[in-house]
């Protein structure tokens, strides 16, 4: 809303700056955005001048040359504008003069001299108009500044969507006046009826009252269709509307002076002279004074002539009985329709006006008549119009002031600012709401004062205590409330610790050099199937599973009823190309782009993604990791489910170093160890790591993690927790990157669980240790895992700890196995352990392994 | 019997001096050790052959002799373990500076990694108010437009909705929550007051993406509820969460405003960091810079939730997390948070 200092000042008397006024509307919540002082980068050099020739510039075919009376004498001008005729007063900038970052100066062009510039009001930062060279009022004197005549302060406020009676100059007025302690002045429109009466003239009915709680209309005839004034082209300039012409004007300048949108209608064009609000029904069409037509559905609030649609009630009329050249008579419209309907409307077709937007927020039934009359009056002095005498009014049901019974008390009570009755009583008045003292009803409590506050109509935002309560602190000011301390009870403490263990992953991670990225939770379905080397329905399978819930083993796929792609492609051999849009998403409906159009459902691209545009300009390689949600998608109508989850990214070297083992590209161990610190610093011990397969991933270098968990019988369940590995080279390709990748996804719901609630300490053993050293020889497809279990397994009790120190291959090994060297660290609790008892487990082990995996002692 | 005397003393005195003269001249521990087997060997030693040949001597000449034996083993002895010691330190000496580094090399260091600035942040924002009794939940991030909008006083075709364009993931129903207030609604319904909350987390705005607008981002929500909080409790909780956060010497402005779910309802506003207060682009030249909304939970949200309004007050505010950290870090472009370019996100 853009309201001209000059226009305010008409309401209520200013003595303040427009930056002390600006500060105290915006304290008092009504934010000023800007202040937009007009012509304050005019100058000296840009002048009122007039016309005194036009010719057209031969040649071309919108350029003409007009010789200018400057007061003082006369200039060339070359000018491209269709608006200007000889005679019209025009702003004019002299060489010299700027127009933004425009300097004017001598200019040659097709054989004449141009010695300046005639402004457009968009030049002159008048409004948005640029269509047409600005035209003075003819009583212009000439040679002044422009700024002496013009210039002027807007204050730009974003007015808050309970505030309807706030879009217009007087609502601003009013607020100013009550601020400020200041009378308001209301126009009071006067003007004499003539004629037939309105009612003789036309019929109005309201099919739907719920939509349109009431519709006055005003017949005025003989009026003369020109130009506005140029005092109120110029007000309409600056508040950001575009004259059009008088009588369009004139229903413009009252919504933006008292905020009652109007609409003016020619009256002949009227059918019948008969309006009728109805709901559209469906299938019709209309099209809008911008020239678009509109198919309208069926709850949408018109207004109509018994032969159809003229317009769409508070949003936009037609052309069918536009206001035109020929126009005489007009139909004025000033009715209330039901904010929540314009704005469906308004939404539905993608159609906000001045006029929408002030009926969206909520206006007063009460102000039609005002308006109407204003307008009335503007259209008898401007236009030479004949009103009509009387208002066709169909106002069912009139609103009543409705009425709060208030303590002061409750200012204190919410805010903690101590405030008197009178002040309360002062601020509710200056705001015009009436407030009475009600003697202390025997059912107060205390026998505390109560006010008796009656609402003003137009203020439909207020309906309890604590609105009465806001009104009271914007008059007082906010500035004067206390600063304290809530002294309440402290709340139990809350079950969900996810914030704190979130953190802790993060401090661990940050510990072991990886950097913390945080990527859009929005993606697309391609930008996921691009983590898999082949596409297909199964393999897609895998950006939906998730831990089994209840701590079983294995992986379930999200999503029951929706899997990827139908049963056909299930059972084909996954050769068929796959659509990527059957892949099961959180799908966004309205996505910003076709990149953003899904929830992901993985934090892997993100991060994959993140290595490529990072790897550009790194040549250190990247140690990424991200804690987020994937979203996982549940039945039609449900929210989905959110898992949290770590997201880890190796690619390249750790770091450009002069240490090799810095400098060496990392490898799946290096991923892998980080992971087991992880677990280390989570205090998991029981875990285990096995090969896996896995889309994403090198066939051969791929693990999925489990974390044990106590189970049955002493016995204990293995939970899947994630996947890591070596980036399958088809998915690598796809990224372009110049190392090969690790990835690394962790459900970290699934491993919390696996945390141990509480550390328990084993004292430490005060006895003598005995170390071993074990170097036998497998099978190179032994797994380490297993052998080290083996070991575990046979040395029982008393074998505290099995370290691998040692994996070779190549000479004297024979090929195709591989020596794997452990220290073992045998001790007893409770007494010293002799070497004969080492020695026997010792050789129990050897032999089991013997037994279990052809293991030979390395000799 | 005295000649012979002389002469003996005579060899023990030319022995020492040669010894000594020898000794000054080994350059190495080795040589040392052969040294000291050569003069004062146990078995063979030049002096130990001196003291064979005692018992040869009369009565009287055995005790000079002895004398003159012990004193000349003496002197070689310490005079040997001097010159071992200077022979030791010079080793040292040299050893040590063998294994001099060059100590400008970069350490072997273990890289380190970085706290994304909005994690950071988050963290820092959290700490303030944990310290001040809340604690710190979180919630959906796919809502439903009853916990977003409806609950919150927004009903539909409110104009209210305007201020937040939403992703829909099911038109009318499902939403990507535009806010983190929904948890006030989750968290009131779930237990009684007292409440004391923060909730941190990712909310999406259907906007065009531009230097100060991002389509997600991060806010803090904070509420408290019970049965004494009044608005200058708001003031005083923000104005110390603002001297914490961007330092002792800010002072905190409240003014009036509109959310549909506080009422009263204040947009609060620091004193400009950089200019404190004077006036420059940062602060658009007035001073202040808003960093959070608030006010005091409507009584229709208490409603909603079965709260008494007349029995419990409450206060809510909502910030910004991109917001706080670019006025933090002096970050003037939004969409460095989400572009993970790493050089931006080693500086946390």
């Amino acid at each position: 809303m853009r309201v001209p200092l000059s226009w305010l000042k008409e309401y209520v008397e200013i003595t303040q700056s427009p930056q002390e006024l600006a500060h105290t509307l915006t304290m008092a919540g009504l934010e000023v955005e800007t202040l937009d002082y007009i012509g304050a980068d005019w100058g000296d050099l840009i002048i009122t001048a007039q016309i005194t020739h036009l010719e057209k510039v031969p040649g071309s075919d919108h350029l003409s040359y007009t010789r200018i009376n400057t007061g003082s004498g006369e200039i060339g001008v070359i000018c491209g504008a269709p608006n200007i005729k000889e005679g019209d007063k025009v702003p004019l900038a002299l060489p010299g003069a700027r127009i933004g970052d425009l300097t004017i100066g001598v200019a040659r062009k097709m054989g004449y001299v141009s010695e300046g510039m005639l402004c457009s009001p968009r030049e002159l930062g008048l409004g948005s108009d640029h269509s047409g060279i600005y035209i003075l009022d003819p009583e212009t004197p000439l040679g002044v500044k422009l700024a002496d005549l013009l210039s002027d302060v807007v204050l730009e406020f974003a007015i808050k969507a309970h505030r309807g009676d706030l879009s217009s100059i007087i609502g601003i007025a009013r607020e100013v006046a009550a601020l400020t302690h200041k009378p308001l002045r209301l126009p009071e429109p006067r003007f004499n009826e003539q004629g037939q009466p309105a009612a003789e003239l036309v019929k109005v009915t309201v099919e739907d009252r719920e939509l349109c709680p009431r519709y006055s209309a005003r017949v005025i005839s003989g009026v003369k269709i020109g130009p506005s004034p140029d005092w109120m082209a110029r007000r309409l300039l600056m508040a950001g509307m575009r004259p059009i012409n008088l009588i369009v004007d004139i229903t413009n300048y009252v919504m933006l002076e008292v905020g009652q949108p109007l609409h003016a209608f020619d009256y002949d064009l009227v059918r019948e002279h008969h309006i009728i609000v109805r709901r559209s029904r469906d299938g019709e069409e209309i099209t809008t004074l911008d020239g678009v037509p509109r198919r309208l559905r069926n709850d949408m609030l018109l207004i109509t002539d018994p032969q159809g649609p003229t317009a769409i009630a508070g949003v936009m009329g037609s052309a069918i009985s536009e206001v035109n050249e020929g126009t005489t008579r007009i139909l004025l419209e000033s009715a209330n329709f039901k904010p929540a309907s314009i704005r469906r409307t308004a939404v539905a077709l993608g159609l906000r006006t001045e006029s929408s937007s002030r009926f969206e927020k909520g206006l007063d039934p009460e102000l039609t008549i005002f308006g109407a009359n204003r307008a009335a009056q503007l259209m008898a002095e401007l236009a030479g119009g004949q009103v009509h005498p009387g208002i066709v009014d169909v106002y069912p049901q009139p609103v009543e002031a409705r009425s709060i019974l208030f303590s002061p008390a409750e200012v204190e009570w919410l805010t903690g600012l101590k405030v008197t009755s009178r002040q309360v009583h002062e601020a509710l008045s200056a705001l015009e709401f009436k407030v009475e003292e009600v003697s202390a009803a025997a059912d107060a409590a205390g026998g505390e004062q109560l006010l008796r506050v009656t609402i003003p109509t137009f203020r439909g935002d207020i309906e309890e205590g604590a609105d009465l309560v806001e009104e009271v602190l914007r008059m007082i000011g906010y500035d004067q409330l206390p600063a304290t301390v809530p002294e309440g009870p402290l709340p139990e403490p809350q079950g969900d610790h996810w914030f704190e263990r979130e953190y802790e992953i993060r401090e661990i991670l940050i510990g072991l050099g990886l950097h913390e990225i945080l990527t859009y939770a929005m993606t697309s379905r391609q930008r996921m199937l691009n983590l898999l080397a082949e596409v297909n329905a199964q393999t897609a399978q895998v950006l939906l599973q998730k831990p089994a819930d209840d701590g079983q083993a294995g992986w379930v796929i999200a999503s029951a009823q929706e899997r990827a792609g139908s049963e056909d492609d299930l059972a084909s051999d996954g050769r068929k190309p796959f659509d990527a849009r059957s892949l099961p998403a959180v799908t966004i409906a309205n996505p910003l782009s076709n990149e953003l159009e899904c929830m992901r459902l993985t934090l892997l691209s993100g991060l994959m993604e993140t290595l490529q545009e990072n790897s550009k300009r790194n040549r250190a390689g990247l140690r990424l990791f991200e804690i987020g949600r994937r979203y996982l998608p549940r039945g039609a109508g449900e929210l989905p489910e959110e898992r949290r989850c770590a997201g880890l990214a190796l690619c390249g070297p750790a770091a450009i170093s002069w240490v090799p083992e810095l400098a060496r590209p990392a490898d799946f161990y290096d991923l892998k160890g980080i992971v087991e610190t992880l677990l280390e610093r989570l205090h998991i011990r029981r875990y285990r790591f096995s090969a896996a397969q896995h889309p994403t991933f090198h066939p051969g270098r791929c693990a999925v993690l489990e974390v044990g968990r106590p189970g049955m019988d002493n016995g204990e369940r293995f939970t899947p927790v994630g996947f890591l590995g070596e980036v399958h080279p088809l998915v690598q390709q796809r990224y372009d990157l110049p190392h090969r990748a690790y990835l690394c996804e962790l459900d970290l719901e699934t491993l919390y669980a696996a945390v141990p609630e509480r550390l328990n300490y084993a004292p430490i053993s005060r006895h003598q240790e005995l170390t071993r050293d074990l170097a036998v020889v497998v099978d190179q497809q032994v797994p380490a895992r297993a052998v080290q279990e083996a070991i575990e397994r046979h040395g029982g009790e008393l074998l505290r700890t099995v370290a691998l120190f040692d994996v070779y291959t190549g000479t004297p090994i024979p090929p195709g196995k591989k020596s794997l060297t452990y220290t073992l660290l045998y001790q007893a609790r409770d007494r010293t352990l002799t070497d004969a008892e080492a020695n026997a487990l010792q050789e129990r082990i050897v032999a089991a392994l013997g037994e279990e995996f052809g293991a030979v002692l390395r000799s | 019997m005295i000649e012979q005397l002389d002469a003996l003393l005579a060899q023990l005195d030319a022995l020492q001096e040669r010894a000594l003269r020898e000794l000054e001249a080994i350059n190495s521990l080795a040589e040392l050790e052969d040294w000291d087997v050569r003069y004062l060997g146990r078995h063979r030693g030049e002096l130990k052959n001196f003291s064979t040949l005692i018992p040869k001597l009369g009565k009287a000449e055995r005790p000079v002799i002895g004398q003159k034996i012990n004193a000349v083993k003496e002197k070689l002895e310490s005079a040997l373990e001097a010159r071992r010691q200077e022979l030791r330190d010079r080793e040292l000496r040299e050893a040590l500076e063998r294994e001099r580094l060059d100590v400008t090399l970069p350490g072997r260091a273990l890289p380190a990694g970085h706290m994304h600035p909005i994690s950071r942040t988050i963290l820092e924002v959290a700490r303030i108010f944990t310290r001040m009794g809340f604690q710190v939940v979180q919630g959906p991030e796919v809502e439903t437009d009853y916990y977003n909008f409806q609950a919150l006083n927004i009903p539909v075709d409110h104009p209210a909705r305007d201020m937040q364009d939403t992703f829909w993931v099911v038109p009318g129903e499902i939403l990507l929550r535009t806010q983190t207030s929904p948890m006030q609604i989750r968290v009131m319904q779930a237990t009684r007051p007292p409440v004391r909350v923060i909730v941190p987390g990712k909310v999406f705005r259907h906007e065009a993406i531009d230097a100060s607008h991002e389509a997600m981002f991060h806010q803090i929500e904070g509420l408290l509820v019970d049965e004494r909080c009044t608005m200058a409790d708001l003031k005083g909780s923000l104005a110390r969460f603002a001297r914490e956060m961007f330092g002792e010497d800010r002072r905190v402005r409240f003014r009036g405003s509109y959310f549909p779910f506080t009422e009263p309802s204040a947009e609060v506003d620091i004193d400009c960091i950089l200019c404190k207060g004077s006036g420059c682009r940062l602060c658009k030249y007035s001073g202040w810079l808003e960093i959070l909304g608030s006010g005091m939970v409507h009584p229709r949200v208490l409603r909603e939730v079965g709260y008494d309004p007349r029995k419990y007050r409450g206060y809510a505010f909502g910030m910004g997390v991109e917001r706080i950290a670019m006025l933090k870090y002096a970050i003037g472009e939004i969409r460095l948070f989400s572009g993970n370019d790493l050089r931006f996100l080693r500086q946390f």
